[in-house]
């Protein structure tokens, strides 16, 4: 009979170096927050409004995962704020490894708040710490109101949902209600916020959770 | 999941195979929610009409006792 021997758990090799990159950002108090969702749910443009709003708050800094391109990173920067571009070359999510190479090269000591923004994909970036504090999900309406149900793992990860593009709610056959139950029925007590980047409902309150966060890891 | 594009391992998840009878289409729906919602239970699948019903599951988090609990809460008879 053939035999396969497991040589290395992947997994296990990543939540070590994730548990790393975790106390060396508690050393210096820097609160990270995980940002997840599809490709075109709307993480770059959430990430863009938070940056308008926070960037003269918070020292921020964002860690940007994409596939190839620098696109994501190139708007990032247009706003003033320091960002650092991982290209996983097809890799479908950011691992702890990843982060933490580019970690070092960070000022910690001048940071209040760490956004990585994960590569576009529903499904394999909620399987892989990357030293993160927290995870956040962003789902757009357009994606349709049973993709909590589809992709579990993602809703029971995250902290906060961001049910973005909300503006364009009457356009759309998403049953909000549904979504929402849903998504608690998968992570009782989580938060869920709807937001619309255009009209910017919901980032306010995005924005406060956030600083309500740094402070709480400011003050251990 | 992860371990579906090959590029993560399976995190210790088990995917059973149940047999349930008595599903009505209302609460086939009601019972993939409540499966959804139990601790490391990551996909549910339903065919209402023959009771076929696959979850996958982290025994680490979840006991089989409390999967078919969700079943029995119902009425529903569901063999392995």
């Amino acid at each position: 009979m053939a035999e396969i021997q497991v040589m290395k758990n992947i997994l296990g090799e990543n939540d070590r170096i994730a548990a790393e990159n975790q106390a060396m950002f508690a050393a210096k108090g820097v609160y990270v927050v995980n940002l997840m969702g599809s490709p075109g749910a709307g993480k770059t443009s959430v990430l863009e409004k938070t940056m308008e709003k926070l960037k003269d708050e918070l020292k921020m800094a964002v860690i940007e995962g994409d596939l190839f391109t620098s696109k994501d990173a190139d708007r990032i920067e247009r706003h003033g704020v320091p960002v650092i571009q991982i290209n996983t070359a097809g890799g479908c999510h950011l691992d702890a490894p990843m982060v933490q190479k580019v970690a070092k090269q960070m000022d910690l000591d001048n940071l209040d708040l760490l956004i990585v923004e994960n590569v576009g994909n529903l499904v394999c970036p909620a399987e892989f710490a990357v030293g993160e504090d927290d995870k956040a999900v962003v789902l757009s309406i357009t994606e349709g109101d049973d993709k909590p149900l589809k992709y579990p793992l993602i809703f029971k990860e995250s902290a906060i949902a961001l049910l973005n593009k909300v503006d364009i709610l009457p356009y759309c056959n998403f049953d909000m209600e549904s979504a929402k139950e849903d998504i608690t029925t998968l992570h009782p007590g989580m938060k869920v916020l709807e937001v619309s980047c255009t009209t910017e409902q919901g980032i306010d309150a995005w924005c406060a959770w956030l600083k309500e966060k740094v402070a709480g890891k400011k003050n251990g | 999941m992860c371990k579906e594009c090959g590029c993560g391992e399976t995190n210790g998840n088990t995917r059973l195979q149940f047999f349930v009878k008595g599903y009505t289409e209302e609460n086939a729906k009601e019972v993939e929610k409540a499966l959804l919602g139990l601790p490391g239970v990551l996909f549910v699948h339903i065919h209402a009409h023959d009771g076929e019903t696959v979850v996958d599951y982290a025994p680490a988090k979840t006991k089989l006792m409390d999967i078919i609990g969700v079943f029995s809460a119902r009425g529903l008879e569901a063999a392995l």
